[in-house]
């Protein structure tokens, strides 16, 4: 099938292209205009706007903690219209996340906490939505058999092989690592855990964790660098732990997981300020950190989060008053389901943080547009913070319904920058490819993935991005004026770093002696999913 | 060979299929009910529900609800057997017939082992509310056990004295409560097991409630041992699917969940339903209603039936005729379970699919 997508307003800051072209599409896939041929589909789109696919590199969507959450929230979601297409309007379903997401324009998410020991739920629920490719990052840093490996003081290529052959059995595209040493430690009763606390049986600190898997991953080359959520997640005064660890990377590649959440000081009468601006200033001068906002909107929602000892402590300010602490065998997670208040202090100061981090941090290259679905706001509310980033009157117009102290703890009301589709453009296609060094997606040139992204440009800003005009998932016309017409299922995006295979081995052996099982348990087989080749491998670099 | 009957007779597979789709295709409301299946059956029969607009159950639901709506209802402390075994050095056990439910449970926590990643391992201490016949891997055990008739009250009263709150109880009555008291408050990380016929929601409730005191100061989780026949696997795949556990319908069009009305049971009986697709791969277990309905039943090899359903397609045993997703006890998590015995059995979730095919045929 030739598709031809005539005289669109093409935005494709990979290849520095903003103007008007036409687009061809050909076996999935983006072609140079074929000379004398006639195409069998083809649209016009004069005064439409054209991008690449979405993608997005920090929501949860799915695996054990997510489904918990379903679970514990029935009132939360109780669907309301007639489905057009299998489950598509079952509220807050696989299937209905992947409309939803495909509406926006986005083609490609990452789940981004996979306990290794959850992936084949991880992985079956993944493949249950549609459209869209996805992956999954998995969860290291309060494992057993790591902690043990930095107690012995094991070799560096041994915690590789670790990661590495975890990381193969699970099907992750990435590593990531949350309140490193936390959960463990609040095993042995720990109700708070530093930078350079010790995990207690092990007397490994959280830096040394962080290091290690930092290393791992380097040596491993993976693309998407150590994904880490810091300690002392949505604490006052955290930002001095964030700062400590930008520090504590030491110029080596490190992804700081939805920032937002710690960029506060303790300044003022609430003893809770914006520390977003020294934030900023700070990633800005370390190159080798990216990072995401985890933007919170005023909403019901629910945190999902695998720093059980941070969702213990935040229990206490569930709403609805009811919450899942889970010890899981490293991780766990906890599910505290909170209301983002607009007359709240604090949560308007977390709302200006996330905006102040968007405006101050200058290379949109390095700064990923995330909620951290549904802990900051769920996905659905990605078209209205668009509105935010585009406009300063909208900014202003949300301020002005904000209390004024809160918005006094914060720069975000001298702040006049405006993104441009250009720099949105980066932020939730460009970059991300880059970052997960997908080269044939995030673009619209010649031999990239045909998953394209097309947007009726609207006063509205909110309504362009919600609904967009037409969706292309691998050349497949998805989407039509913000609706699904059909479903097809995508992959599941993994790395297969090389390691050395004795590392199995003993693997086996310790889940044998320590478990009393088989590793093979945890296996994640391809004739399980219920689509063929569910997999497809990204390079290592 | 695949064995399939219509109406008590033999019949090809194909027939089989056909005449099941045949049923449940005209039904106005059917209902899939049983449910014992893995992941890929769980998901052929939600599908199939949605397509025919009408509802699903699983066997298991009276004791999958017993903890489902504690924790939707207030919440929840959990853990996995591999905590409990490697961590815990005080294991709570709740209810009489915990090693009938799991007969592997003692077996996997492995109590007369000191828990390996304690800070200091000594010999766990182990507490059992109404324990019945004391399992012989328990013998010569640090055990205290404690009769309890009345499984609520019994924990509201320890949970009193973990407090150190007043009871009304005698003086011998209150001792023991002390004494289990006191190592529930002493425990560096404890592990609570419940579940079985004996614990009800109200119990589990206050078991929840005792967790929640215990780990103002100390740290306690636990897990329930939960009804057998994959009801975990389905409940957490009905769960990404729609949103809702087992007990839910499409009778609009889009997901509804309720316990009361999507019960299976109830359901037919009241005349709501006018067919039923049974499915059941586990265990030889068949529909629990009287009411006389047609019935398509996928189950076990030599399930006896007190009355004959319409069609009958004997399918495989996941884990053991095929591999296949189930939740596992073990773990606490799904897993991939080989086929430990593979034949030529016909999967659930296949026979499902293809039933779905003839439906969407015919239309």
């Amino acid at each position: 099938m030739l598709i031809l997508l005539k005289g669109g307003r093409l935005i494709d800051p990979v290849n520095q292209r903003d103007e008007i072209a036409d687009l061809w599409i050909e076996n999935g896939r983006i072609i140079s205009p074929p000379p004398g041929r006639i195409p069998d589909q083809a649209h016009d789109l004069a005064g439409k706007i054209v991008m690449a696919g979405a993608i997005d590199i920090h929501s949860h969507i799915a695996g054990g903690n997510v489904n918990t959450a379903r679970l514990l929230l029935p009132e939360m979601h109780r669907a309301m219209r007639e489905a057009e297409l299998p489950f598509s309007t079952a509220k807050w379903s696989t299937f209905e996340t992947g409309n939803i997401y495909a509406q926006m324009g986005f083609t490609t998410v990452i789940e981004p906490a996979v306990a290794p020991d959850h992936a084949l739920q991880a992985h079956l629920e993944l493949a249950d939505i549609p459209i869209i490719d996805k992956a999954a990052l998995i969860v290291l840093g309060n494992d057993d058999f790591l902690l043990s490996l930095l107690r012995d003081g094991e070799s560096r290529s041994a915690v590789a092989d670790y990661v590495a052959a975890t990381l193969t059995t699970a099907n992750g595209l990435g590593v990531k690592c949350i309140n490193a040493g936390g959960a463990a430690a609040f095993k042995y009763n720990a109700r708070t855990f530093e930078l350079d606390d010790v995990v207690p049986h092990y007397g490994v600190s959280s830096r040394q964790i962080v290091q290690a898997l930092q290393q791992a991953v380097e040596d491993l080359k993976i693309p998407h660098p150590l994904c880490l959520h810091t300690n002392n997640l949505g604490i006052p005064g955290n930002v001095t732990t964030a700062l400590a660890t930008i520090e504590a990377a030491r110029g080596k590649p490190l992804h700081l997981a939805h920032l937002q959440f710690y960029s506060y000081g303790d300044e003022g009468d609430h003893g809770m300020s914006s520390a977003a601006a020294a934030l900023a200033e700070a990633v800005n001068k370390a190159p080798n950190v990216t990072v995401d906002v985890g933007q919170v909107m005023f909403k019901q929602t629910v945190t999902i989060s695998s720093d059980v000892l941070r969702q213990f402590n935040g229990a206490s300010s569930a709403k609805p008053r009811k919450s899942v602490i889970f010890d899981g065998d490293a991780n766990g997670g906890g599910i505290v389901p909170y209301l983002y208040q607009e007359n709240s202090f604090i949560n308007a100061v977390q709302w200006a943080c996330g905006l102040e981090l968007f405006m101050l941090i200058e290379d949109p290259w390095r700064l990923f547009f995330t909620t951290d679905h549904p802990n900051g706001a769920p996905f659905t509310t990605y078209p209205d913070i668009f509105a935010l980033l585009m406009s300063r009157d909208a900014r202003a117009q949300a301020m002005s319904r904000l209390p004024e102290d809160a918005v006094a703890m914060t720069t975000l009301n001298s702040i006049t920058r405006e993104y441009d589709l250009n720099e949105i453009a980066i932020m939730t296609r460009a970059a991300p490819a880059r970052l997960l060094n997908l080269k044939d997606r995030g673009h619209l040139g010649v031999g990239a993935v045909a998953d394209v992204a097309v947007y009726s440009p609207d006063k509205d800003i909110s309504k362009m991005f919600r609904f967009a005009h037409l969706v292309f998932k691998d050349g497949d016309l998805v989407v039509r004026d913000g609706r699904v017409t059909h479903y097809r299922f995508g992959k599941a995006l993994t790395v297969r770093p090389g390691f050395d295979k004795a590392i199995e081995q003993r693997l086996a052996r310790y889940f044998d002696h320590h478990f009393g099982v088989t590793d093979n348990l945890f296996a994640v087989p391809s004739h399980l999913l219920p689509h063929d080749e569910p997999f497809q491998e990204v390079a290592c670099q | 060979m695949v064995e399939a009957r219509i109406d008590g007779k033999p019949a090809g597979i194909d027939a089989a299929v056909k005449r099941a789709a045949e049923i449940l295709g005209a039904a106005r409301f059917p209902v899939i009910a049983g449910l014992g299946t893995d992941v890929a059956g769980a998901r052929a029969s939600i599908a199939l529900a949605e397509r025919l607009r009408g509802a699903y159950d699983h066997l298991g639901s009276k004791r999958i609800f017993a903890d489902l709506d504690v924790l939707r209802q207030a919440g929840q402390f959990l853990t996995t057997p591999n905590e409990a075994r490697l961590h815990a050095d005080v294991l709570l056990f709740v209810g009489r017939d915990l090693t009938r439910v799991w007969p592997k449970l003692l077996e996997r926590l492995a109590p007369a082992e000191k828990p390996e990643l304690a800070l200091e391992p000594t010999a766990r201490k182990i507490i059992w509310i109404d324990a019945g016949a004391v399992p012989a891997e328990l013998n010569g055990l640090p055990l205290v056990t404690l009769d309890a008739p009345d499984l609520r009250s019994a924990l509201a009263l320890v949970r009193a004295r973990v407090a150190g709150k007043p009871v009304a109880a005698s003086g011998e009555e209150t001792k023991k409560f002390d004494e289990i008291a006191k190592i529930l408050n002493e425990a560096k990380f404890g592990a609570a097991i419940w579940g079985g016929e004996t614990i009800d929601q109200l119990a589990i409730e206050m078991l929840y409630g005792l967790l929640a005191d215990l780990n103002k100061t100390t740290r306690f989780s636990g897990f329930p041992v939960g009804a057998g026949d994959n009801s975990a696997g389905v409940v957490l795949t009905s769960g990404w699917m729609t949103g809702f556990p087992i007990r839910t319908g499409f009778g609009r069009g889009y997901p509804e969940h309720d316990p009361w009305r999507f019960d299976a049971i109830r359901l037919i009986e009241s005349g709501e339903t006018d067919a039923a697709l049974w499915v059941s791969s586990y265990s030889q277990s068949t529909p629990q209603w009287e009411k006389d309905i047609p019935l398509v039943a996928l189950v076990a090899p030599k399930t006896k039936f007190g009355r004959e359903p319409q069609v009958v397609i004997e399918v495989g045993c996941p884990g053991v005729d095929h591999d296949g997703a189930e939740f596992a006890r073990d773990t606490g998590s799904i897993i991939a379970r080989a086929a430990s015995n593979s034949s030529g059995a016909p999967l659930a979730s296949a026979i499902i699919a293809r039933i779905a095919e003839q439906i969407d045929g015919a239309v």
